[in-house]
């Protein structure tokens, strides 16, 4: 186990500013302080080589409590211990052994190629030159960024900057990645790309936590999910889990012969009746079981033609984050 | 690749925080270079602004005016060696001033604190300012000048100055930490420049042109008269009254900066961008 999160907590004093003139005026002489309790006490554990993915919708508590792992913020109280260390007490030590990619701030030098921003990067960590060469040439090849590393930064696209900003976090070998939405705003490609530079390097043990909003990088890379909401982990299995995770619902979408029957009948919901002969429907497998459902609409409409799937991930996050 | 060995790099000795310190000079540098043009234009404006000063007191004495007890080469020399000050501190370490307000309002200075090093040596490195090497040209151009007027002064002097100069870059290290704590919680605030210079200014004149309330406080409360005018006076032969206790309330004023600047740096670790 190398990360271990005990009953976390975080608060903030805010302060009422107000929105009219007046309010605002008001509140340069008498502040009302307001205590927003970010995160509530959430506690789990991560092992070396896995690959999380946190979950949440915005203002959940995700990027509090990444600040508080990555050593930036200090926690109202709690215990957290990585590879050995406080973050807020040794941050200094501590972030030595891990890295961070921010998909909305950058470490590049808008001005100047990337190379030059990592050799700021190796002045920082001292990393030894072969060091250094090896690993920029290796992770350079594996994102195929060999003429984008000499180009200034603001010349590039967001795909490519983004190519070079997983460069920068991770020349000093990190054993541990925070990844704050690192695909954000990226083309299909680019995500692509950058979805299997992150497995390569899980594959070598590199230890990755994900905040993300987009799913397809939950499902392509996270085996492990943990989402929160309202401060607090609501929920915290493998990635199937979290499918299964509303009962075994099934998106239907069926054409007949002969018009539709009343379907107003327990575990189905209509979502979309095209016509009479065109719906489609979420199926609650266990309160009216497959064969009968089918053999139901099958007796009394002839089934032309019908797909089953799974209820897709949006669903079901759409509905733990409204719990 | 192999991962199994893990080797940890960062923080180390003073050879090594030099070396980074190199490392950011010359990525500012290349930052700058980027657009020439604009960077030459900069230093020229920089020296425009800083002439205007040491232009005043030329006018002053052309007409016939004069800053009591001192010939206008004496009172040039002050202001080269204030320009001097500042054009050794701004490109730098003060930059630390502007990148922190940038960055605190920009919610980039989280990043300095995944760095292996102190947050403090993080905002100097990447807050080079390469523009401002413009004072230090100024600087140098006036120093120079006042100089050839004057008597060349002798060795002890030299060493008498060069040791008050380094306390003179003491004090602006520790405006430089006053202003950057004060831009870590007043966000957007590039006003505390405005602050600055409007007490700085008093270290450019010799303080015997100032009430006597006024020489006790920029020598024993904040001492600004060691920005320009002790070290300058030393120089010049004629050091000014108050000098001990100038060094000494400066080393002072140093630690004092250093923990408001630390005090205020807790205040973001607790409460966040």
């Amino acid at each position: 186990m190398i990360i271990k999160v005990e009953d976390l907590k975080k608060t903030y004093k805010s302060y009422e500013r107000g929105n009219t003139l007046g309010e605002a005026v008001k509140s340069l002489f008498i502040r009302k302080t307001k205590l927003v309790e970010a995160v509530k006490g959430i506690s789990f554990s991560i092992d070396k080589g896995e690959l999380v993915g946190f979950l949440g919708p915005n203002g959940a508590g995700k990027s509090t409590t990444l600040k508080v792992l990555t050593g930036i913020l200090f926690p109202t109280s709690g215990k957290v211990d990585i590879l050995g260390y406080t973050p807020w007490k040794d941050r200094k030590k501590y972030v030595a052994h891990i890295g961070a990619v921010f998909g909305q701030k950058s470490q590049l030098l808008w001005d100047i190629p990337p190379l030059d921003a990592f050799n700021l990067n190796k002045a920082i960590y001292s990393i030894p030159d072969s060091e250094f060469n090896k690993r920029l040439n290796f992770m350079v090849e594996l994102l195929e960024v060999q003429n984008i590393v000499k180009k200034p930064t603001r010349l590039l696209s967001l795909g490519e900057r983004m190519k070079c900003e997983f460069i920068m976090a991770m020349l000093h070998n990190p054993e541990i990645v925070f990844l704050d939405e690192p695909t954000i705003g990226l083309d299909v490609i680019a995500k692509e790309k950058i979805r299997e530079f992150i497995l390569e390097m899980n594959k070598q043990g590199v230890t990755f936590i994900l905040t993300t909003h987009d799913l397809g990088d939950i499902e392509q890379l996270a085996k492990r999910v943990i989402v929160i909401n309202h401060g607090e982990m609501i929920f915290d299995d493998t990635i199937e889990a979290l499918k299964s995770h509303l009962g075994s619902k099934k998106l239907v979408s069926i054409s007949t012969q002969r018009p539709l029957p009343a379907l107003e009948m327990p575990g189905v919901m209509v979502k979309n009746k095209l016509s009479e002969f065109n719906a489609e429907l979420e199926l609650d497998a266990s309160i009216t079981e497959l064969n009968r459902f089918i053999d139901y609409i099958n007796s009394s409409s002839t089934i032309k033609d019908m797909t089953l799937q799974e209820l897709p991930i949006e669903e079901v996050i759409k509905k733990l984050y409204t719990i | 690749m192999a991962f199994g060995n893990k080797k940890v790099y960062g923080g180390g000795c003073m050879i090594d925080a030099v070396r980074l310190h190199l490392q950011g000079i010359k990525s500012a540098l290349a930052v700058r270079m980027a657009y020439r043009a604009d960077f030459f234009i900069s230093i020229l404006i920089m020296l425009i602004v800083e002439a205007f000063g040491p232009l005043v007191t030329y006018l002053v004495y052309k007409n016939g005016a004069s800053l009591p007890g001192w010939s206008m080469y004496e009172a040039l020399l002050i202001q080269g060696v204030f320009m001097l000050s500042r054009g050794i501190s701004f490109p730098f370490f003060f930059g630390m001033v502007w990148n922190t307000i940038q960055r605190v309002q920009e919610g980039t200075f989280d990043l300095l604190l995944i760095k292996p090093r102190s947050v403090l040596q993080m905002i100097i490195v990447t807050g080079f300012d390469s523009e401002d090497l413009g004072k230090l040209l100024g600087g140098i151009v006036l120093f120079s000048v006042s100089l050839a007027n004057i008597p060349f002064p002798g060795l002890l002097l030299w060493l008498k100055f060069a040791a008050l100069f380094f306390v003179s870059l003491v004090v602006m290290f520790g405006f430089g930490l006053i202003l950057s704590g004060l831009g870590i919680v007043w966000i957007g605030n590039y006003r505390v420049y405005e602050i600055f210079y409007s007490i700085a200014n008093f270290g450019m004149y010799p303080a015997n042109i100032f009430s006597k309330a006024v020489v006790t406080f920029i020598t024993s409360v904040i001492p600004i008269a060691m920005l320009g005018y002790i070290p300058a006076s030393q120089l010049l032969g004629r050091p000014a009254e108050g000098t001990l206790i100038a060094v000494v309330v400066s080393i002072i004023f140093l630690f004092a900066s250093l923990l408001f600047w630390k005090a205020m740096f807790r205040r973001y670790n607790s409460a966040g961008g």
